[in-house]
């Protein structure tokens, strides 16, 4: 029994000077000093024995396990401390890659727009990107010969209706959903349409045949031109700071009476002048005006009891500018290294 | 459309201090676009005039020479290629520093060896014609040393005008109508447009007759004798050349300039080649050989003029070849006619033949400004041609009614639109200034209108009488407020903010479970937002396996992949995969339309009949990885999601509707709350092959309407917590792969009541199983109501369901 208690020792002593990490002490405290190790279990046959070497070889057995169990915390001290000497942490590491989403950059300004609308009580309406001519055309207000509803401005839908003519189109402008919004709601009204607008257009870095806008109407009584003005003059100053101004000129669109455009001083340059407002100091970003007596007819509502506003913003614009994106295409293009920029 | 300032002055008296620029800039904040504004000496700063001293061949090029130019300070050394350059000459040269109108900046150069200091013109370089077969030679009146501009006679600014901004305005295309602006725009008198009658000097008869009254509201034609083609006065040429439009000969150049003068296009015929005139409609396939020598083949809707033997001119578009005015042209009919805008469209657009005619009848012109146009063409043409002499009678047919339509106008109801009172006074300057005549009702008249009124004698309504060229576009008194109000000046318009009645937003809820979803889905499940076209191509659709017959297609695309609207949102986000593969793993989604070839919801017509096609909102979700368990990662997702939006979980099960491009065993439907939402599915192999995409792709695709519905309906409740711990065993078999989880998981949880939740941990097919077999592992939670369960409660009921899944699925249980 001393003899198995002794070569314990040694063996153990020996793989101990050979430990250089914490996981071969691990092991070696199992296997040795644990409840179930083999030092325990030559303990546990002590019982066995004489009374006499009993005594002698417990005690003997208790030296051993005492000093089995320092030697085993010194080393188990010198290495802890060695490792973390090694291990000493490179706090200026960057972090582990998380996998991260992005939104669109539509989405982002679009989003901007809608809260601030929200805050002056405009709701956010929709309606089918696949229009019939009534609504994109007639009920706006568009003359019979005008010439965006002609094939080189507009996407017909190869379909004819009764009269053998196509009369299913991809909406050209958010506008039709004025229209349906009236009907749905009645007056007074306040609401905003962002939404998708097709064109048969080339495309090219400044020109796309599927854009976004984002349209605002407002019908109350007694809405002037002036409220326009306001309104806008607001939206414009929340955007892009309290210095910048609006300037009109008049614009015709057939929805609209009077009509207007509406530029922004450039917030890039703050009016000096660069490159991308071509040195004038003034972005235009918006239409406007009135809404004609005809279009309120068409979405239900009195002309002579109510009037209104409507605008529209170029949201592609809007977001290109704020961006610095050069390429209106980048935003239909589906690149994960453009998209995931946002 | 280009306006010469100079023209512009023979009609308003302009102050001599008003610039170029601030007369574009009043034009552009009260009336139309002006796009650029030339100042003509400052285009040709650096081009001046000199004299070819010496030519001689250059050195090592057959077809240029070396020439010494005498710009007066100094003799230049220049290398041109003109064949007609010639010693004795006088040259317009552009000197070294120059910008021409094309752009081109001329620098020092050496051109195969030999120096150049400056260039040689030629027409087209400077802008002032097409001409690129040699230089521009100048008469001996050149002086050398000057500045081109000042030989040319070029002390005019020339305003282009953006086209699109003046599609409304049919009285602005031409100078007099814009003459007539800038009265308003700077309180100055307009000059009447009064030329001189026209006086019959012969008995000449001219036989004309208008067969379709429609097509043709007025014509108005007098033949002209003894006529002399020769090229016009300098004078002439030099205004037609300003504007960008070429001299021709006397007779064409002075119908063009009545045209840019008054905006009515007029045309010549030869009168000896013309018998009689009819106006009429073309018949299908009727040909004619138009001035720029094309055969032109006409339809019924075609406006034709004709004689005896056919076509002689595209009425209002071009003139035939058979009755040009040439040069040895001696009698003239000279039309001014009004023809039906929509029609000259069509013919203009078909036969894509736009002319300077054509683009003004399109915009329906005023039929009252034919007969000035005539008498002015007619008075130019006896200045010019001093023989000329009008041969018979001027013929007038008219089928339009003459009427100048009034327009009632409030003041109260203008300040309340405009949201500014604009004075009574200033109201009717600016519409007696446009043209319009205006009477007041509610008040006395005073002495004048135009005088001062007392504040008294404010008026309160006017009758407007609108004048013939702004009777299209003037009907209701928001056309008129949108006149006083753009004269006014919409930036003097204070800007305010509306006073209404405070009332609670609206909520849009398909917006708001929209941004629910994106911020979900990037935020946290790490998802990238993409905008893809609502366009796919025949193509695609084949390499999904799909079918184009039934798809929605546009009757004009753009482009020949870009012709069909999509019926899934898979079709363009698989191509987002497979354009950006060597980006890696790729998790995208996207919210968007598709169209279905069949009725859908919306209204279409404005009374509740007809529906537009079939539109459904959607969204999609993709997902493509070197993982092989990406479409659980993906379902994780999705499940994520819809907790998140709606507290439900869901389940995917069998379904009929297997999208084209999948294996039937790897699609399923997409439910919570046994209601569908969507599929989902893997790419099959053969997709995948033929779309050229190299990792495993999981699409899934889902109706957005059903999704706001489901978080419409949704309540989240709290349930009281447990008073009974549970007890969970572990439960794992062996059993037939083509036993579906699904089945497995709900019997297990319908099979004791005691079983209140069973997740499923681990599932393993592999070398270490027999093939056909998987191993399915759950953890079972066990609870009851009313007390604490024991160990061998549960265990009764664990035997129980070992016994149950081994009859009915054959399941080997494996021990832990």
């Amino acid at each position: 029994m001393k003899l198995e208690l002794q070569k314990l020792k040694n063996e153990f002593l020996e793989n101990l000077e050979k430990a250089t990490d914490s996981n071969v002490l691990r092991d070696l405290e199992l296997k040795y000093l644990s409840r179930k190790g083999e030092l325990s279990q030559l303990l546990r046959r002590v019982k066995e024995l004489s009374l006499e070497t009993r005594r002698e070889v417990g005690e003997m057995a208790n030296i051993v396990k005492t000093e089995l169990q320092e030697r085993f915390d010194h080393m188990k001290n010198l290495i802890d401390g060695k490792e973390t000497q090694g291990k000493k942490i490179d706090i200026t590491l960057p972090g582990i890659k998380k996998p991260l989403g992005h939104f669109h950059p539509t989405t982002l300004v679009e989003r901007e727009l809608e809260d601030l609308f929200a805050s002056l009580g405009f709701m956010v309406c929709d309606g089918p990107e696949l229009e019939s001519d009534y609504y994109n055309f007639t009920a706006l207000n568009f003359p019979k010969n005008h010439p965006a509803r002609e094939m080189q401005d507009t996407f017909f839908i190869d379909k004819k209706n009764a009269q053998g003519e196509y009369d299913l189109i991809m909406r050209t402008q958010t506008s039709p959903v004025q229209i349906r919004a009236m009907k749905q709601f009645g007056a007074p009204l306040r609401a905003i349409v962002p939404g998708q607008c097709f064109r048969s257009e080339a495309t090219d870095a400044r020109h796309e045949h599927s854009f976004y806008q984002l349209e605002g109407l407002m019908i109350d009584k007694n809405i002037s031109f002036a409220d326009l003005k306001g309104v806008l003059l607001a939206v414009l100053r929340k955007l892009y700071g309290p210095e910048t101004q609006l300037r009109m000129r008049p614009k015709h669109y057939p929805f609209v009476e009077p009509g207007s455009n509406g530029e922004c001083t450039c917030f890039l340059c703050k009016g000096k002048g660069c490159r991308v407002c071509k040195y004038s100091g003034w972005l235009e970003i918006l239409g406007c005006g009135s809404i004609h007596p005809n279009v309120l007819r068409a979405g239900g509502i009195d002309p002579t009891e109510y009037t209104g506003f409507a605008f529209g913003f170029g949201l592609d614009r809007l977001v290109m500018l704020k961006y610095n994106i050069d390429d209106v295409r980048l935003f239909h293009s589906g690149d994960l290294r453009f998209l995931e920029q946002f | 459309m280009y306006l010469s300032i100079n023209w512009l002055k023979d009609f308003v008296k302009i102050p001599e201090q008003v610039s170029p620029q601030e007369i574009a800039s009043r034009l552009n904040q009260h009336t139309v676009e002006v796009e650029k504004t030339i100042i003509q000496d400052q285009q040709f700063a650096q081009v001046v005039i000199g004299k070819v001293l010496t030519v001689k061949k250059h050195p090592n090029a057959d077809r240029l020479r070396v020439t010494t130019v005498d710009v007066g300070k100094e003799e230049l050394t220049i290398v041109c290629g003109a064949p007609n350059v010639a010693e004795g000459q006088f040259v317009a040269v552009a000197l070294v520093g120059a910008t021409l109108p094309n752009g081109l900046v001329i620098k020092e150069a050496e051109i195969r060896g030999e120096k150049s200091y400056g260039m040689i013109c030629a027409e087209d370089e400077l802008g002032l014609g097409t001409n690129h077969e040699g230089i521009m030679v100048l008469d001996k009146r050149a002086k050398i040393g000057s500045g081109l501009a000042d030989y040319l006679g070029m002390n005019d600014a020339i305003m282009e005008v953006d086209n699109k901004s003046l599609s409304n305005r049919p009285d602005l295309w031409g100078h007099y109508g814009l003459a007539r602006e800038l009265s308003v725009l700077f309180n100055v008198e307009l000059n009447e447009y009064k030329p001189k009658e026209i006086k019959s000097e012969g008995q000449e008869k001219i036989k004309i007759e208008v067969q379709d009254e429609k097509a043709c509201p007025r014509y108005m034609a007098v033949m002209i004798k003894n006529i002399k083609i020769a090229p016009s006065p300098q004078w002439l040429q030099d205004r037609l050349l300003a504007l960008g439009s070429r001299p021709i000969n006397n007779i064409v150049d002075i119908t063009n300039y009545v045209m840019l003068e008054s905006g009515q296009p007029l045309h010549a015929f030869d009168a000896r080649k013309v018998d009689k005139i009819g106006v009429r409609l073309a018949k299908n396939g009727e040909k004619i050989i138009t001035l720029d020598d094309k055969e032109r083949i006409l339809t019924h809707q075609d406006i034709v003029i004709v004689d005896s033997e056919g076509p002689i001119a595209l009425a209002g578009v071009m003139g035939g070849k058979n009755s040009e005015v040439d040069d040895g042209t001696v009698s003239l009919i000279i039309e001014s006619a009004n023809f039906n805008s929509a029609a000259i469209r069509k013919t203009a657009q078909r036969l894509a033949l736009r002319s300077e005619s054509s683009i003004r009848f399109e915009k329906s012109l005023d039929p009252e400004n034919c007969p000035l146009a005539l008498r002015r063409a007619v008075e130019l043409i006896k200045e010019i041609v001093p023989s000329a002499k009008v041969g018979g009678e001027l013929i007038d047919i008219k089928h339009f009614s003459h009427h100048e339509h009034s327009i009632s106008l409030s003041l109260a109801w203008l300040e309340k639109v405009i949201g500014a009172k604009i004075p009574a006074e200033k109201v009717m300057e600016i519409l007696y200034r446009l043209g319009f005549k205006v009477n007041f009702t509610e008040v006395k008249k005073t002495k004048s209108w135009l005088g001062l009124f007392s504040s008294k004698e404010q008026p309160e309504n006017f009758i407007v009488q609108v004048p013939s060229w702004r009777a299209k576009d003037i009907n209701i008194p928001e056309d008129l407020a949108e006149e006083i109000a753009r004269i006014y000046g919409y930036n003097n318009i204070d800007p305010r903010m509306p006073e209404i009645t405070l009332d609670t937003l609206v909520i849009n809820q398909d917006k708001r479970v929209e941004r629910l979803v994106k911020d979900i889905l990037v935020l946290e499940e790490a998802l990238t937002e993409t905008r893809n076209y609502v366009f796919i191509s025949e193509e695609q659709i084949k390499k999904l396996g799909g079918n184009i017959k039934n798809y929605l297609q546009i009757a004009n695309p753009i482009a020949s992949n870009q012709n069909i609207l999509r019926q899934e949102l898979a079709t363009n986000l698989l191509a987002n995969i497979k354009n950006n593969q060597a980006q890696g793993n790729i998790a995208l989604f996207e919210i968007g339309n598709i169209f279905l070839n069949q009725e859908g919801i919306f209204d279409k017509e404005g009374n509740d009949e007809e529906k537009l096609p079939y539109q459904e909102k959607r969204l999609a979700l993709v997902f493509s990885s070197d993982n092989e368990e990406i479409d659980r990662v993906a379902k994780g997702s999705l499940e994520n999601l819809f907790w998140r939006l709606s507290s439900s979980s869901v389940t995917y099960q069998e379904n009929k509707n297997i999208p084209t491009w999948a294996d039937n065993r790897e699609s399923a439907g997409i439910y919570v709350n046994n209601q569908l939402m969507g599929i989902i599915a893997v790419v099959s192999k053969k997709t995948l092959e033929a779309l050229g995409l190299k990792k495993k792709t999981i699409v899934m695709e889902i109706n957005f309407s059903h999704l706001v519905d489901l978080v419409l309906k949704s309540e989240t409740k709290y349930k009281p917590l447990p008073k009974y711990p549970a007890l969970i065993r572990d439960l794992a078999f062996v059993l037939s792969s083509e036993i579906v989880y699904n089945d497995i998981k709900n019997d297990i949880l319908k099979f004791d009541p005691l079983i209140k939740e069973v997740d499923l941990f681990d599932i393993y097919q592999g070398s270490s199983l027999e093939e056909g077999k998987k191993s399915l592992a759950f953890h079972v939670s066990y609870q009851a109501n009313d007390h604490t369960l024991t160990s061998e409660e549960v265990d009764i009921v664990v035997q129980k369901l070992l016994k149950h899944l081994a009859e009915k699925y054959q399941a080997q249980i494996r021990n832990f």
